[in-house]
């Protein structure tokens, strides 16, 4: 009996960690989208040089450059998601 | 008799999910939890990220449910609630969810990339531009349509739009809680709680009464301006708290349908063909569809279940319960939809004075409840009389028609918004060719403020006309349209790359849904706007055109399938 | 410790100018360091000795240096080739990393590579009273002086985005820290962020030499003729040196003859008139030298005491 009540006990506050994790990442979705894109136009701004758009001076770019191993994987990441935009931004504006 | 059809109701789709999904699992899709999934193979803690599913579940669910499972069902009891509840339970078990779960799977398999990538690359290259277009449509259509669902229940539940605006400030607090002030997370979300709950209540105290067309003119302007600021100011909070409404609408609406033992008035079949769309007869098939989206089928599932689920599924096996499982219980809420309408709608009209009779339900139905109980109202007034019939009758009915209320609108008026920003984008795709024949055009056609006011403006247009039962067909036939080609393009997947004995689970309901959507465009198209045109020539043309465009895009898609179906694959892209 | 910087168009004197200050202020007692950044020195040729860019003492109280750009360009150049080779270590072993040599050929390393000889000298020479810049051409002049400013509004912006990256980062750990299951640990603490710190030192470097170029130590001198030729570039000069803020102390008219008063004296009035909002520009006249060649540096006139 005591082992039904645990186990009972046990799913009910499995379900609201799930609740509270779901609910957590859902109030945060689109801010780490705005941060994600935000880090990909850090990193474009500094590497200004590679989309040919004005950058600033240069050494500022290569004295950041050994700390921005994350920056460069998120504009890696972008560039590759950059022309495939439509359905992931479908699945976070939520509709219907 | 309600509690009968919630208990076989949950039946029928765990029984489904466990032996008709279970083999979509396993002779469709052969998931293998041993086959690595994106967000394991391309993890890089930016895009692919592996979710736990219960959570990954919560989050496709609420990108998913939304007020057209609500709305499609209201109206589809003009062919009785055993039609309806028929297309709710049927199309939704061999269709609809296998559109989702194939979609999502599809995705996963390609390494995330969304069913629009994996269409141009199974189809044709032009496959993959046609999305942009329907999708543009679809919007459009979904301003329209929501925007009249929206004005109706404003008008017929003056708290509502009261209990909005307060909600809209309790939104702006939560967010300065959440996102300035960084508050702990538990207590914002209790204080949010408690601000909805006075909204609710405040909104009752102090209705705002304004006529159809005020509405609608409100709703440009809202479009416009919340679609420009920042997402964490409103738009955040106000989904965080409207997820809190999905849960008391959906728990109390579970509860009540349980409880009422209530017997169905309504009548359980009328004929095939009553009165729907545009005061014409409308034949169950093959215009359901159309009218039963989502909570059914939707073609947009297939774009949020390829766009961010898939890239953060941990094993195959979850695929199950997040592209199938979820859409079942969207369905399931339109199950309640049905019950409560089947339940207590007949009463609701009768004593609102219109010419409603059981013997004559097909075609006095919708009249009745355009002019009474318009659109989501009738859900509404139903609900609360269905948790009033219960032990809940402790809660004021006011109350409960005012969160019922609240629920349909929130997530109507987060669409609108919503719509707007991807509108946005769509259209800086959809003209991206003009850039280099005329610069100056494409400039300012995607401009951030005239591509935010177009698909705006020409929605709000059609709004203001009051063709809803034309309007909510249209919207259904944008989405059934992208549903068709994304459940094709699942089973031509299925059939071509995976090879699968069993791909006829999938082959199968594509094809009849594409045929299904087509004749109901042409039946739509012929028979229901000429009415349409002669009496709102503006409204009526406009659809009409939209009509048509998509009809051509969609023989066009046909063809190409056909010719590409044909032929085998070069090379294998995957392994 | 003082600065001055000779400023002018090629060809108007400024070399001879600054040489002739650097030997008053020497002769007055001060400690002087007068160093060359054009690169056709003529610091070396005027006293008559050989220079390099090691300090050379000339006399008592002064020493002669001239810098070389293009060394200080390669040195510079080397120092962040060497940064990304180390960041790119596995390509050593097939020898590719010579392939960043290209980045000599960047824009913009000659306007660094200078300015951070200066920055060095300011900070370095301190035990000098004064210290004397015989500037490299106009343009290139400009752009070193400006390259603080242009270096700190960008570093604003960058700082800017960074800390709204940082916040949101904040936001985010805050509300889902510990269920974060993107197992890659990310700074959100300005503190934390090498990012972050790293633009702060930059920008605290060089809002210190800003500082110091702007401040009462720093004097600009700018060195033109009495002809039309040099009017028109001084005028630019001024006026950028101006918008930069620079404190522009003097303007000399060298190769003044009596015979030419009338004409000196309207380029003097365009070139004067309505500037020097924030800081009086002393104007002073050196009469063109008969002699070329040995002690071009002793001039009649008394420009030091100026700058006493």
């Amino acid at each position: 009996m005591l082992e039904i009540v645990k186990r009972v006990f046990e799913i009910i506050k499995n379900f609201f960690s799930v609740m509270d994790r779901a609910h957590r990442s859902r109030v945060t979705e689109l801010t780490a989208y705005e941060e994600r894109e935000l880090e990909n136009i850090f990193v474009l701004l500094l590497l200004g040089s590679l989309a040919g758009i004005p950058s600033p001076p240069a050494f500022i770019a290569v004295e950041l450059f050994p700390y921005m191993e994350h920056e460069l994987k998120v504009l890696e990441a972008r560039s590759k998601e950059a022309s495939d935009a439509l359905s992931e931004l479908a699945g976070l504006l939520d509709m219907d | 008799m309600t509690t009968l059809i919630v208990l076989v109701g949950i039946a029928v789709y765990v029984i489904l999910y466990a032996t008709y999904g279970k083999k979509l699992e396993r002779d469709v899709v052969k998931a293998s939890n041993d086959n690595a999934t994106p967000s394991q193979r391309l993890f890089d803690g930016v895009d692919y990220v592996p979710a736990r599913k219960e959570v990954l579940f919560g989050h496709h669910f609420a990108s998913i449910a939304g007020a057209a499972p609500i709305i499609g069902p209201v109206l589809a009891m003009a062919w009785g609630w055993v039609p309806a509840l028929a297309w709710v339970w049927f199309g939704n078990i061999f269709i609809g969810a296998v559109h989702d779960y194939l979609a999502l799977m599809a995705s996963v398999r390609y390494d995330g990339k969304s069913i629009q990538f994996v269409a141009s690359d199974l189809i044709t290259k032009r496959t993959g531009t046609l999305f942009y277009w329907l999708v543009f449509f679809l919007l459009i259509l979904v301003i329209a349509a929501f925007g009249a669902v929206l004005g109706g229940i404003f008008v017929r539940q003056p708290a509502v739009p009261s209990a909005y605006i307060l909600k809209i400030i309790a939104a702006l607090i939560l967010g300065v809680l959440i996102y300035r002030i960084k508050m702990n997370f538990g207590l914002a979300t209790i204080i949010g709680i408690i601000m909805l709950a006075l909204a609710i209540w405040g909104g009752t105290l102090i209705p705002i009464k304004a006529s159809y067309n005020a509405w609608i003119l409100v709703m440009f302007f809202y479009i416009i301006i919340v679609s420009a600021i920042p997402v964490n100011v409103l738009l955040q909070p106000r989904d965080y708290l409207n997820s809190w409404l999905l849960y008391f609408g959906l728990i109390i609406g579970a509860i009540a349908a349980l409880f009422s033992l209530h017997g169905f008035t309504a009548p359980a079949f009328t004929s095939f063909s009553p009165i729907v769309s545009g005061g014409k007869a409308t034949p169950y098939w093959p215009v359901i569809p159309l009218i039963i989206a989502c909570g059914s089928l939707s073609g947009f599932h297939s774009l949020v279940g390829s766009g961010t689920s898939s890239k953060q599924l941990e094993k195959e096996k979850d695929g199950l319960m997040i592209g199938y499982g979820a859409m079942l219980t969207e369905g399931f809420l339109s199950t309640i939809v049905v019950i409560s309408v089947a339940g207590f709608g007949y009463t609701l009209l009768k004593d609102a004075g219109t010419k409603i009779a059981l013997s004559t339900w097909g075609t006095t139905y919708m009249g009745s409840m355009m002019s009474k109980y318009p659109k989501a109202a009738m859900f509404t007034a139903s609900y609360a009389q269905m948790v009033n019939s219960t032990w809940l009758n402790f809660i004021p009915i006011k109350i409960v028609q005012t969160i019922a209320g609240m629920w349909v609108a929130s997530f109507a008026m987060t669409t609108l918004d919503t719509t707007n920003r991807l509108g946005r984008y769509c259209l800086t795709e959809i003209f991206s060719g003009l850039k280099d024949k005329n610069e100056g055009a494409y400039r300012f056609l995607t401009n951030r403020w005239v591509a935010s006011l177009i698909p705006a403006a020409i929605g709000i247009w059609l709004a203001w006309s009051k063709n809803f039962t034309i309007l909510w067909p249209s919207f259904g036939s944008a989405n059934q349209l992208i549903a068709s080609i994304a459940l094709l393009t699942g089973s031509a997947w299925v059939a071509k790359k995976l090879k699968s004995k069993a791909a006829a689970v999938a082959v199968v309901p594509a094809y009849f849904l594409w045929i299904t959507v087509t004749a109901a465009i042409v039946w739509f198209s012929a028979v229901v706007l000429p009415g349409t045109i002669s009496k709102s020539p503006v409204t009526g043309i406009t659809v009409l055109v939209i009509e048509v465009i998509m009809f051509i895009m969609n023989i066009i898609f046909i063809i190409d399938f056909i010719r590409n179906y044909k032929k085998p694959i070069e090379a294998e892209a995957e392994a | 410790m003082k600065t001055i910087f000779f400023t002018g168009k090629g060809g108007v004197g400024k070399s001879t100018i600054a040489s002739a200050v650097a030997w008053q202020l020497a002769g007055s007692g001060k400690k002087v360091l007068a160093v060359s950044f054009d690169p056709a020195h003529n610091l070396g040729d005027i006293f008559g000795v050989q220079l390099s860019d090691r300090k050379k003492r000339f006399e008592d109280t002064l020493y002669l240096e001239e810098v070389d750009l293009n060394k200080a360009s390669e040195r510079y150049i080397r120092e962040n080739i060497a940064l990304l080779e180390d960041v790119y270590s596995y390509l050593k072993p097939f020898n590719m990393e010579r392939y960043f040599q290209v980045l000599k050929y960047s824009p913009g390393i000659e306007e660094y590579a200078s300015l951070t000889a200066m920055e060095e000298l300011i900070r370095g020479e301190k035990e000098f009273d004064y210290l004397i810049f015989d500037t490299p051409p106009t343009g290139l002049t400009l752009r070193i002086l400006a390259l603080p400013y242009v270096t700190l509004s960008w570093i604003e912006r960058l700082k800017r985005i960074r800390s709204s990256i940082l916040e949101k980062r904040y936001t985010i750990h805050n509300i889902n820290g510990h269920f974060s299951e993107k197992g890659v640990k990310l700074a959100y603490n300005e503190d934390e962020d090498m990012v972050m710190k790293k633009l702060k030192s930059i920008e605290e470097r060089f809002i210190e030499l800003q500082k110091f170029l702007k401040s009462e130590n720093n004097s600009i001198v700018v060195v033109f003729n009495p002809d039309f030729l040099s009017l028109r570039e001084s005028e630019r000069l001024i006026d950028s040196l101006d918008e930069l803020g620079m404190p522009i102390r003097a303007a000399i008219d060298n190769k003044y003859e009596e015979s030419l008063s009338e004409l000196a004296e309207e380029i003097e009035g365009k070139l004067l008139g309505g500037k020097g909002k924030n800081h009086e520009i002393e104007l002073l006249r050196v009469s063109k030298q008969g002699r070329t060649g040995e002690a071009t540096y002793e001039l009649d006139e008394n420009l030091a005491s100026i700058f006493l």
